[in-house]
């Protein structure tokens, strides 16, 4: 009893302290500041991981350099008719979009699966850190690095921008598109994050995730099942993100309820990760 | 096989406050019991050993306390935070040095420690000078830009305990602390141990028995789960370091010699068996008189165990001269502090 009294406002002290600027007296909206430094801690040291990573590094070298050949293919039949430059950055697109499936697995496998592997993920969880910081750093780190990866398809774009003049590339198209990679990114980036939760092997988290990705990609195909049940149909289409971006993002169409639903299933995913790091029955 | 805990003495009376509190705590892997209900008090100032053989349960318990496991049943408070309940608050105040020392080996010594002063919280104007100590005070500062992954064992050792000291927490929980370095560093970690546990509470795992006699105040032997004993160091140190085991050939009425020898103050067991003829004794065997003895059949081997060897030496030789006994062989045997640490873990305990 006495040392209870006695010690917890020593811990009380360490909190305040620990978010100096929450100004004195802060109860909650400290807690939330010291939160969110927590997460911006981890997202930092995985950021730096994927930049200490030769996985990430291959991976980023593979996807610029299949564009890039790619990109060279599409300007060596280009005739130089101004009206077809955004067909070359569509099928660009399209084609850099076939990483969709692959990218973010390799860009997620890590993120548990090492920890556990090593064991490092003991010192991570005794720190005094909640999970909801943990997966959201995590997270947050692998959506940033993928949508630096994505960037650079933009960069052929501004070959074109410039070597295209007058007519530029239609930069709304290439919003959208990027828009819609980005958004579809939270889902998969979660969605690897939660394989990665599941196994301590880096290879099975992969293919969990890829798996994942090949069934939601897929879904149109599914449907050629349900042609004669137009609602089941729809539905299938609905959850393929392959027939969002064939039928509207490429064309320069933004469809917000896309976003939704591409967001809250990676709410979803988030919130099973969580889960799984907080039951902790991996041993 | 094991019975209840056992407790060698009453624990000393409570003057201080207790900071890790431990209560029938279980915890089951399957159907295998790792924890059974442990129960065991470390108050502040204190250094507790927690010791047992490899797979008793120290790693397990120890992660409790962490937080990093949950227990099935029982109730841990570590500075007045429950586990179950409170996580957070218990992580805020320990250091916990895990088992096999994980950390990034993609980070340079520096760059960890600053990631993980801030993942503690510890606020910006110390964070330098927190890192610096913890540097200075696990010797590591000469290596503190280099990579973690290039780092031998041992400076890995001191990085992770580098770790558990860097917020200055007032419980610091270390499992297997002095795996992997070699003795010079081991005598400096223990030094470290001692200056930190002047006013922090201290729980370290080990298996090396030596380690908890030069370091720890207070030792709890666990073995399969349960607690076999708990004291302070000191009390088994004097249950240890004095006990001795001689071994004694005495050509004399086997039940009155056991009589004789079981009477001699500080004698706490003797065993009798029958001294082999087989049993060549290249020493010369003396008896009583003087004489040289013929190996005769009629002599007994007894292990005496007793508290004070030498005085108890003594008295042997005394007893049999004034009986007209004969005696060969009187040799003291080393009694390590394994033997009475196996005595524990096997069950018999020290009777």
């Amino acid at each position: 009893m006495s040392s209870t009294a006695e010690t917890v406002p020593d811990t009380e002290t360490t909190t305040a302290e620990a978010s100096p600027r929450a100004g004195v007296g802060e109860g909650i909206v400290g807690s939330i500041v010291a939160s969110i430094r927590r997460t911006w801690t981890i997202f930092l040291r995985e950021l730096a991981a994927f930049f200490l990573s030769p996985v990430a590094y291959v991976v980023l070298f593979l996807f610029v350099a299949s564009n890039g050949i790619f990109f060279y293919v599409q300007c060596l039949k280009w005739d130089g008719a101004a009206q077809q430059i955004s067909l070359v950055v569509s099928s660009m697109f399209q084609f850099a979009f076939i990483w969709i499936l692959p990218l973010s697995p390799l860009l997620t496998m890590k993120l548990f699966a090492e920890e556990k592997r090593t064991g490092t993920i003991e010192m991570l969880m005794t720190a005094p850190v909640t999970s909801w910081n943990v997966v959201l750093g995590k997270f947050f780190a692998a959506q940033l690095f993928y949508t630096l990866i994505w960037s650079t398809l933009l960069l052929f774009v501004f070959v074109l921008e410039v070597l295209g003049k007058p007519e530029g590339p239609d930069w709304g198209q290439v919003i959208s598109m990027f828009l819609g990679i980005f958004f579809l990114g939270t889902l998969t980036n979660s969605l690897g994050l939660l394989a990665s939760s599941f196994s301590r092997n880096q290879l099975v988290a992969s293919v969990l995730a890829l798996t994942g990705n090949l069934v939601l990609f897929a879904m149109t195909v599914g449907a050629w099942y349900f042609m004669d049940v137009p609602e089941i149909l729809r539905i299938f289409e609905y959850v393929s993100f392959q027939s969002h971006f064939s039928s509207d993002y490429f064309r320069g169409v933004i469809q917000i309820r896309f976003f939704v639903f591409y967001l809250s299933f990676a709410g979803f995913f988030l919130f099973l990760s969580m889960s799984l790091v907080e039951a902790r029955k991996w041993r | 096989m094991l019975e209840g805990a056992q407790v060698l003495a009453e624990p000393a009376p409570a003057t201080k406050n207790v900071v890790i509190e431990v209560d029938e705590l279980s915890k089951s892997y399957g159907s295998n019991k790792a924890v059974d209900q442990i129960s065991f008090d470390v108050r502040e100032g204190e250094i507790l050993g927690f010791l047992g053989p490899n797979g008793a349960g120290k790693s397990t318990t120890l992660r409790i306390l962490a937080g990093f496991l949950p227990g099935d049943s029982g109730r841990v408070v570590v500075n007045g935070c429950d586990v179950g309940t409170d996580s957070l608050g218990v992580r805020r105040s320990i250091g916990y040095l895990p088992e096999g020392v994980p950390v990034y080996p993609d980070l340079r010594v520096e760059e960890y420690l600053r990631f993980r002063a801030k993942l503690k919280g510890v606020p910006r104007r110390n964070r330098k000078r927190f890192i610096d100590e913890a540097l200075e005070a696990t010797q590591t500062t000469d290596r503190r830009k280099q990579i973690i992954g290039t780092l031998s064992r041992g400076y890995r050792q001191r990085v992770g305990l580098a770790d558990a000291l860097l917020s200055q927490p007032p419980v610091l929980i270390l499992d297997e602390p002095t795996v992997g370095l070699d003795p010079e560093q081991v005598r400096q970690f223990r030094q470290l141990v001692r200056d930190v546990g002047k006013d922090r509470t201290v729980i370290l795992s080990t298996h090396i028995l030596s380690e908890v006699e030069l370091i720890c105040s207070n030792v709890v032997i666990i073995a399969g789960g349960r607690i076999v004993a708990k004291d302070s160091a000191d009390r088994l140190r004097g249950v240890v370091g004095s006990r001795v085991s001689l071994l004694v050939e005495i050509d004399g009425p086997k039940d009155a010699v056991h009589a004789a020898l079981r009477s001699i103050d500080s004698v706490q067991n003797v065993d009798v068996e029958r001294a082999s003829d087989d049993d060549e004794v290249r020493l010369e065997g003396v008896d009583a008189s003087g004489k040289a003895s013929s190996a005769a059949s009629s002599y007994f081997r007894y292990r005496v165990l007793a508290g004070d060897g030498m005085a108890v030496a003594e008295e042997i030789w005394a007893r049999v001269s004034s009986k007209g006994w004969k005696l060969r062989l009187l040799e003291r045997e080393v009694l390590s502090m394994e033997d009475v640490f196996l005595d524990f873990v096997q069950g018999g305990g020290a009777s």
